[in-house]
């Protein structure tokens, strides 16, 4: 097969969002053409990994130039993209769960105002979703960046014409939110491009997809044999300050400290952008760019930046969704923490974990997402779990489907969860020797199967505490994408399961990660720490299901603070506020930049642009033009006398100079 | 004979006569007939000074003024026509549409 079929896999989505957002008015027809594109786009990313599977093992990469899309003087920037094992697997990912996710929108959007919207908006999702990992420079995939980002904005604000959503979001504020902290990560990124250009003028990953010359990872030690002065402060080498600019980018778009305060709020979209957007694939894009930029990462000290802020995100996001009664928020904390787990793992140099763990997230966070959907669906809009409870007879499908993606959050045997959590946690241990990470992860870990057990308790144990509605289960297009999801967080652990480790060999040819020698040290060092983590999380499950499903939920009543709130008091408060970094900003960052946005807009704008420049221009003219109006005055005798006038004055004119 | 002075101030009242009905008068018909006023004076002072220098243009001149008049005639009937129906008037101070 040509290499240009590649160009098809963005191209389906693309027609998909082109044909839904020009031509379709019918909701049902647009979820299923939105479908049917990503269905299409899944059979070309099959077909191309195929493709990449014949091809021998280091040459396993190829990528089609359709256009030169840049060309300033020696810095040309080709319009291309390029499949490697690494594109492969994101591809696959994008269009596998966002194709189910497409096929159970067609349900839960069926009594949508704008499903055509929705559906249209979606597909640009997956069309900027698979630029951004198919890009073969650095500049192509942050035009996909920018376009998940400006989709996640559209998905957000779907309901922007409603005031609230619970837990009391303003939709269209929340979209805003999402997109101005996800530009403040844009603009390191950019910076970072820039610093590359200035010292190495190439933004291409790899060189070999259109131009002769090698790409900037090929030759990061002009970037990190350089020095970059930043005033008194003293040099910065470059290397260190490109790995620290894309780790911010990294941190906007993947959610982690300092700027995850978006995710949270982004929960007021509908649910299957929750699954899609905001926990499968585009905050994972951050993951996919340190991995693919690895090299850099590993010879410069930004990889200890990342570790940190995977960690401390990992901790803040699992402590935060232990307090959360609002079961979108809840999930959207443990998507933080995850995240912050697969961050810590690439910070730490593994990748071939973080990547392992994004691939399972993404079932088991979509098909917890999806079955929440499900939930919220089924009990008529109810988020709040503390109006929910003893749904598991009601909806005895979604209980099982949700059951699953709780024991694989949590990190249960043999679901896919178990295998890749302790991936990440054997290789803090054993081949990063940070054993401080390693120990915050495990706990961590430990904390979400806690909040899961606590979640699952509130929604399906014990006597409904709200019975206004009517719960039922999802019809079928619903119910078979989470079925499919289940099946895949179930077996999922077998993609990199230890003794055959097809994802570290599948990609082996791109992340060069050294293949781990499993001495007979090593196997009982992973399977003790295996042992101690899932121990330790399948007892706190069980110690959140058990406090929440038999100790306290007489306490539990709705409207009403967690029985745990009395005993924890402002550190429970906290870390439900998300630990005060929504304050922080509001209060010491928003605020001043609003006083000053209101003087700009009330003073200068207002005031002086609007008032004086353009307002006073208009008023000097009225007054000129009403001084004039009066000669206009309708009679026709008038305008005859001044003609009149004027003629004498002519012929007056003319007799004296005849004189 | 009669002097061509005699003309021309014959001319010139009938000119000033023009100008006042047209500046005085409300109806539109006596405002359009005082035009036409204008144009015959001016009309006879042209003859009379061709008549007075023995040239042929100014005669030909009167005949162009004639033509001219006569397609006025055409166009302003029409308009007064229009606008007592749409405006059942005939006082051009009612039609003031223009008005700044």
């Amino acid at each position: 097969m040509p290499s240009w079929i590649i160009w098809l896999l963005p191209a389906f989505p693309l027609a998909g969002f082109l044909i839904n957002a020009l031509a379709v008015r019918n909701g049902r027809t647009a979820g299923l053409v939105a479908s049917a594109s990503v269905g299409a786009a899944f059979v070309v990313a099959i077909a191309a990994t195929v493709m990449l599977a014949g091809l021998p093992e280091e040459a396993r990469r190829f990528g089609f130039v359709l256009w030169e899309w840049i060309r300033i003087g020696g810095f040309v920037v080709p319009f291309g993209l390029m499949i490697d094992p690494l594109s492969a697997v994101m591809a696959l990912l994008i269009t596998g769960v966002g194709g189910l996710i497409h096929i159970y929108s067609i349900g839960y959007m069926a009594h949508d105002n704008r499903p055509v919207r929705y559906f249209a908006a979606l597909n640009l999702f997956v069309f900027s979703m698979l630029m951004l990992v198919l890009a073969d420079n650095l500049l192509l995939m942050f035009l996909g960046w920018e376009g998940v980002g400006l989709c996640s904005f559209l998905l957000i604000g779907h309901y922007f014409e409603r005031k609230s959503v619970p837990p009391g979001i303003v939709p269209a504020e929340a979209s805003i939110k999402a997109f101005v902290v996800n530009r403040i990560g844009d603009a390191g990124l950019l910076l970072a491009m820039m610093l590359i250009v200035s010292r190495v003028g190439t933004l291409t990953f790899y060189g070999d997809t259109g131009s002769a010359t090698p790409g900037f990872l090929a030759r990061l030690p002009e970037l990190t044999g350089a020095q970059i002065a930043i005033g008194e402060l003293g040099n910065l080498n470059v290397g260190l300050a490109v790995g620290l600019l894309i780790l911010l980018g990294v941190a906007g778009k993947s959610a982690q400290i300092p700027l995850f305060t978006w995710l949270p709020d982004a929960m007021a979209g509908p649910t299957p952008v929750s699954a899609l957007i905001h926990a499968a694939t585009m905050v994972t894009a951050g993951v996919y760019l340190m991995a693919r930029t690895h090299t850099l990462f590993e010879v410069s000290d930004a990889a200890a930046w990342a570790t940190g802020i995977g960690v401390a995100t990992a901790l803040v996001g699992a402590l935060a969704a232990v307090t959360q009664f609002d079961i979108k928020r809840m999930l959207a904390y443990s998507t933080i923490s995850q995240l912050g787990f697969m961050v810590a793992a690439v910070g730490m140099g593994g990748f071939v974990a973080g990547m392992f763990h994004l691939l399972t997230h993404g079932l088991f966070k979509a098909l917890l997402f999806l079955a929440a959907g499900a939930i919220i669906h089924g009990t008529h809009e109810t988020q709040d779990m503390r109006k929910m409870g003893g749904l598991r007879a009601a909806l005895p499908m979604t209980f099982r489907l949700w059951a699953v993606g709780a024991l694989a959050i949590s990190g249960i045997f043999p679901l896919a969860g178990f295998w890749s959590k302790d991936e990440i946690l054997g290789h803090a241990w054993f081949e990063a020797q940070n054993v401080g990470a390693a120990l915050a992860l495990v706990f961590a870990s430990a904390i979400t199967a806690f909040y899961m057990g606590r979640a699952s308790a509130l929604i399906f144990a014990g006597k409904r505490r709200d019975t206004s509605y009517e719960p039922h289960d999802p019809e079928p297009s619903m119910r078979w994408p989470m079925v499919i999801l289940a099946a895949g967080a179930v077996i999922g652990g077998l993609l990199n399961i230890p003794g055959l480790h097809w994802l570290s060999t599948w990609l082996e040819p791109v992340l060069n990660e050294p293949e781990v020698v499993f001495t007979t040290e090593r196997i009982i060092g992973q399977v003790v720490l295996a042992l101690v983590a899932t121990g330790l999380s399948a007892g706190m499950a069980y110690l959140g299901w058990w406090l929440y499903a038999r100790k306290l939920p007489q306490l539990i009543t709705v409207g009403k603070e967690d029985p745990a709130h009395y005993y924890l008091g402002d550190l429970w408060q906290g870390a439900e506020i998300g630990w005060g970094f929504d304050y922080v900003y509001t209060n010491y960052i928003a605020r001043s930049y609003r006083g000053t946005a209101r003087f700009l807009s009330q003073v200068v704008d207002r005031g002086a642009i609007d008032g004086v420049l353009v307002g006073g221009t208009a008023r000097l003219l009225s007054g000129i033009s009403r001084g004039l109006r009066a000669a206009q005055n309708g009679y026709v005798r008038n305008y005859a006398l001044i003609f009149l006038g004027g003629v004498i004055l002519l012929i007056l004119g003319i007799a004296m100079r005849g004189v | 004979m009669i002097p061509t002075s005699y003309y021309v101030a014959l001319s010139a009242v009938l000119f000033g006569i023009g100008v006042i009905g047209v500046l005085t008068r409300r109806n539109t018909l006596v405002v359009f007939m005082s035009i036409e006023l204008m144009l015959n004076a001016g009309n006879l002072s042209l003859v009379a000074f061709a008549f007075a220098r023995q040239d042929l243009a100014g005669q030909m001149m009167v005949f162009f003024t004639i033509v001219v008049a006569a397609a006025e005639v055409a166009v302003g009937l029409a308009l007064l026509v229009q606008i007592f129906r749409t405006r059942a008037t005939t006082n051009i101070d009612d039609v003031n549409l223009l008005k700044g």
